[in-house]
């Protein structure tokens, strides 16, 4: 047995160690970063105080008075900021949920007639997604508010609206539609309703194992929609009809009047938004069925199944799964983009920011509080996301 | 012979159009719909009064603020990248065709023409359609001459491209990327030219190639950061992607706008644009690393090791062997990622700054011009460059995708 | 010069038979993941133009094994020598002790991007320096060497599985290493190229290379290996001969496995 020589020592040089090197590395990097936020910092902390505008750190801002309403909110100048700020932070949050709805429903439709047999509704489709995809989102909503609304003529002016009689009446102040409200509170009814959701539901769900057990048809989706639609029937009287609807009508002296007003700024935005996103949605709608391999639905077929049946069953809850990833960026997409408001006066969280600004608010606050909030949004978004795709994931090895 | 010609048609309405009824309702329904909405558009094309965009042609191009012969800055950067981009194409045409460079369409063959041009329209319609109708409108020679030079650039650059030895792609590539910059050098320094006069088409394009270039090396320094296993800097990393991906733009606009001011001495504030270009600069970065950390995943770990294994250091590693894959494996994202900038500089309308949109607003509140709601024209006009240029980058990247998936390796 | 195991030293794989000198020398080498222990108390030692295949069950800690050799995994106790260097955290070491070990993957992990060429001449122009002319004319002696000449210019993709590897080979022998380390490497070949790596790997053997060798092809074992170990979950099992594991083997962990796979 021969005798290796005798063995290095173990212990190497710091600036030979490669642990040493990781940690020091790292050093390295906060150190670098840190000094220059702490320079950024400074240079901060000397203009604010040079330009005489609230310190950095000075958030008292939000409790000084606004000094003026937003068109379409109740909010009075004498309220706060801080006030003015959480009207922003809902606006921004219900076009999104109405936006993310209608593209939803618009997206999808394109998405299926792009892969329809017909050569007109294809076609059709193609073209709307090549237009809007290639067109960004401003330029969409700034042709259609000062192109079409504004100084287009769409809207026709003060005295002359456009009517479709009880449904729809236009001018260049807003677009009224005929809309349903509540006489009251809302959440009277909206509780009957949920319980009709529950009871259909289990409705549909104990006719299904009935069709289960039997093999017989028992209609579990259908029974599960009757018995809800019973249930708001009978509330609905049961509470004396706690709503009334309102229909845009056109008086004498061309003034609309009744229905529910949307206001141009907030109809082009949404209808900007909803125009350009669902071409994005058709495109996810498209591929995700495109995805879900051919083999699928041949399988299918070679088992009998019904194309109704196919892709209820088979083609589309995989596409589903497919699609969701993409989707839901899509509608953080859209909610980020509604920041667009802020070029032509829709009074939601971004334009109440810059107006604040604007009107003597110190901007680097402003600023990051705006910053924050979109971040939770899109954190929120995100998590949802991940749980519906965790719930929804099939299993693998 | 027409029988044949008129049995085909119906053949092929009836399996496309008339199926069955539904399908014959479809077909009515949405022939109507899109009859109409082709005779708004043409009728509004035609009929309207376009005086006003053919007065303001040069100021949608290059800004109201540029003129006379500083207007040979912008025609010069225009030529450059029009020759880089040729000779781009000719080189990874040569790439394609290792084996058999004879296949190749060679513009300084003049059997190749007819090929040539058909290819160049099938490939470029929208744009040169746009380039045509304005210079019919403008009825500029100075601007014909300009445009004809610049094909021929772009043709000329090609047949160099082709010719360059085998291996010299990633040069082109690197010159193609390079171009932009002298080009704006060019008309920054060289016609001295400021950076709040540039405006309209030339200030976008700037902007978006500027954000692209610088974005990309901070991007792949993220991606990298993302990926590392020092806790410290993944998470200033993760940190950094997270935000700028948070955000919407346009308050990282207003942001750079009126809040990047309070952070620096008052004496490096840069200009307006240049602020914007760097708003557009770091969120880009941020999109970037996302696609080249995926690029970095789905390169199998091996790779790695027997670089470690044959002794190669680590940021040789990177260099030589991770990076060139990764980066391979995701250009059509990241060409998708610049063909986002590109939309979003018309962002910068919401800053003030003189882009199409913005000109295109102001033009109608011209004197001879007002009050006239012309504005409707003005913005098509600004929306279609838009559209032109986002639609022509979109199908190149489309072929580019197709030819990277079937081609070498 | 040699030294026959002693008939009780079944167990130690301390033995050498190589020809004079300790190549590697593993002393009380634990590795673990997490919880799970990967190498218990390795004790081994590889001489000098030594051939060693390394056998054993899936999970057994073989690859383990030799990734500790060149650092590829850090092992948590005990001493790796090689070559008279102690593996240890300082960069320097490691680099060398990569510099004069080569290793052949199971997945062959060429690099898909560089010619055949420009995959062997890479790291001797990157880290030894040599310059092209000369890191390109060892390359094309190398390919000679595993029979592929004409493949030179060719990319990875365009190559057979077998060729592949034998190019992986051809790299690795580029940085003139003192050992090699073999992990698998014919475990992802089709059954009709096995032959031609092994072909190339023996060569090697003959030729004085110091050799460690992960592998289940005990025709090889036979062959070649002047000593075989096996190895079976983290713990060196039993040390000999390749006859020795055909015809007498002691343990009955190691009958159970030869019996699987012979």
């Amino acid at each position: 047995m021969t005798v290796a020589p005798a063995p290095t020592p173990a212990r190497p040089p710091p600036w030979r160690d490669v642990r040493v090197l990781r940690i020091a590395g790292q050093a390295a990097v906060l150190l670098a970063v840190g000094l220059l936020l702490a320079w950024l910092w400074s240079n901060l902390q000397t203009n604010t105080e040079r330009l005489g505008i609230p310190a950095p750190t000075d958030f008292s801002y939000l409790d000084q008075p606004v000094g003026q309403s937003i068109a379409g909110s109740d909010l009075r100048p004498t309220q706060s900021r801080l006030d003015a700020l959480q009207v922003g932070l809902v606006r921004t949050i219900q076009i999104a949920i109405v936006g993310i709805i209608l593209t939803t429903i618009l997206g999808i439709f394109l998405g299926i007639a792009r892969l329809s047999s017909n050569w007109l509704v294809a076609t059709f489709a193609r073209l709307y997604v090549e237009l809007f995809r290639n067109t960004p989102p401003l330029v969409v909503v700034i042709f259609i508010y000062l192109g079409m609304f504004i100084n287009g003529g769409f809207l026709p002016p003060q005295g002359e609206a456009f009517e479709i009689p009880k449904l729809l009446a236009m001018d260049i102040r807003g677009i009224s539609v005929l809309w349903v409200s509540f006489t009251g509170s809302p959440w009277p009814y909206l509780l009957i309703l949920a319980l009709g959701v529950g009871l259909g539901w289990f409705v549909s769900r104990w006719r299904g194992r009935a069709q289960d057990a039997t093999g017989k048809p028992a209609y579990p989706v259908l029974s599960g929609f009757i018995v809800f639609l019973a249930v708001a029937i009978v509330g609905w009287l049961a509470l004396g009809g706690p709503t009334e609807i309102t229909a845009p009508s056109v008086g004498a002296d061309g003034r609309i009047a009744g229905g529910n007003k949307l206001t141009p700024e907030y109809a082009a935005l949404l209808v900007g938004l909803v125009l350009y996103t669902a071409s994005h949605v058709a495109e996810i709608t498209r591929g995700s069925i495109q995805a879900v391999a051919r083999g699928q639905d041949e399988a299918a077929k070679a088992l009998g199944l019904t194309p109704g049946q196919r892709l209820r069953k088979v083609i589309l809850p995989q596409a589903l799964r497919v699609a969701i990833p993409p989707m839901s960026n899509q509608y953080l997409n859209l909610t980020k983009n509604s920041s667009l408001a802020v070029a032509i006066a829709y009074v939601e969280m971004t334009r109440v920011t810059s107006d604040l600004v604007a009107n003597g608010a110190p901007a680097f606050q402003a600023f990051l509080l705006l910053a924050f909030l979109y971040l939770l949004i899109s954190l929120a978004t995100a998590l949802i996301t991940n749980t519906i795709n965790s719930r929804l994931a099939i299993p693998e090895r | 012979m027409t029988g044949s010609i008129a049995t085909n048609a119906t053949a092929w309405a009836k399996e496309n159009l008339f199926r069955n009824w539904r399908d014959a309702v479809l077909t009515v329904v949405f022939g109507l719909i899109l009859a109409f909405l082709t005779i708004r558009v043409l009728s509004f094309v035609l009929g309207s009064d376009w005086e006003i965009q053919r007065v303001n042609m040069r100021n949608s191009l290059v800004g109201p603020e540029i003129s006379g012969t500083d207007l040979w800055g912008p025609v010069i950067g225009i030529w450059l990248g029009a020759a880089a981009v040729g000779v781009l194409i000719g080189a990874m045409d040569r790439a394609q065709h290792v084996d058999d460079p004879g296949a190749m369409l060679d513009p300084l063959n003049p059997a190749h023409w007819p090929q040539l041009a058909a290819r160049t329209l099938d490939r470029l319609w929208p744009l040169l359609a746009l380039v045509a109708f304005s210079l019919l409108l403008t009825t500029s020679a100075a601007g014909l001459l300009v445009a004809i030079a610049t094909l021929a650039l772009g043709f000329l650059g090609r047949a160099v491209g082709m010719r360059l030895p085998l291996g010299s792609l990633r040069w082109a590539a690197l010159a193609a990327g390079l171009a932009p910059l002298v080009a704006v050098l060019i008309i920054r320094y060289g016609f001295g030219i400021d950076w709040k006069d540039w405006g309209g088409f030339l200030l976008v394009a700037f902007a978006g190639a500027a954000g692209i270039a610088l974005s990309f090396p901070l991007g792949i320094l993220l991606a990298l950061g993302r990926r590392s296993k020092l806790p410290a800097i993944k998470a200033l990393s993760v940190a950094y992607i997270e935000f700028f991906r948070g955000v919407p733009l346009v308050v990282l606009l207003l942001i750079g706008s009126l809040v990047i001011g309070l952070f620096l001495p008052r004496s490096l504030i840069p200009s307006e644009a240049i602020r914007a270009v760097i708003i557009f600069t770091l969120f880009t970065a941020a999109y970037f690393a996302e696609v080249i950390r995926g690029g970095l995943q789905s390169l199998p770990a091996g790779q790695e090791e027997a670089a470690k294994a044959l002794g190669l250091p680590g940021w040789r590693i990177t260099t030589f062997i991770v990076m060139p894959q990764a980066l391979r494996n995701v250009i059509p994202a990241i060409v998708g990622q610049s063909i986002s900038l590109w939309k979003d500089t018309s962002l910068m309308f919401i800053i003030g700054l003189a882009e199409p949109l913005r000109l295109a607003s102001a033009f109608t509140r011209q004197p001879e011009f007002r009050g006239q709601g012309l504005i409707t024209l003005t913005l098509f006009f600004a929306g279609l460059i838009y559209w032109v240029v986002s639609f022509t980058m979109s199908r190149e990247s489309q072929r580019l995708e197709r030819k990277l998936g079937v081609g070498q390796r | 010069m040699t030294t026959e195991p002693a008939g009780g030293g079944l167990r130690d794989a301390t033995v050498t038979r190589g020809a004079g000198g300790v190549m590697i020398d593993m002393e009380h080498v634990d590795k673990f993941f997490g919880d799970f222990q990967a190498l218990k108390n390795i004790n081994m030692k590889v001489g000098k133009q030594e051939v060693v295949v390394v056998i054993g069950p899936s999970g057994s800690g073989k690859s383990t094994l030799i990734r500790c050799i060149n650092r590829l995994e850090e092992h948590d106790a005990g001493r790796i020598i090689v070559d008279g260097v102690e593996l240890s955290s300082d960069i320097k070491v490691i680099r060398e002790v990569r510099r004069e070990t080569g290793m052949v993957f199971q997945q062959f992990n060429l690099f898909p991007h560089l010619t055949v060429l420009d995959n062997i001449t890479l790291a001797p122009r990157q880290v030894r320096k040599t310059r092209r002319a000369e890191a390109e004319k060892l390359g094309r002696e190398l390919l000679e060497r595993v029979q592929i000449p004409e493949q030179a210019e060719k990319y990875p993709a365009q190559l057979s599985g077998g060729q592949q590897q034998r190019v992986a080979i051809a790299r690795a022998l580029a940085m003139q290493p003192k050992v090699m380390l073999f992990d698998e490497a014919t475990s992802a070949l089709d059954p009709e190229m096995i032959n031609e790596v092994l072909e190339v790997m023996k060569e090697l053997a003959l030729s004085g290379m110091t050799m460690i060798v992960v592998t289940h092809e005990m025709g090889f074992a036979r062959e070649v290996a002047d000593r075989v170990v096996f190895m079976d979950a983290g713990q060196i099992v039993e040390v000999g001969t390749a006859e020795h594991f055909f015809t007498s083997p002691r343990e009955d962990r190691t009958k159970l496995f030869l019996s699987q796979i012979l």
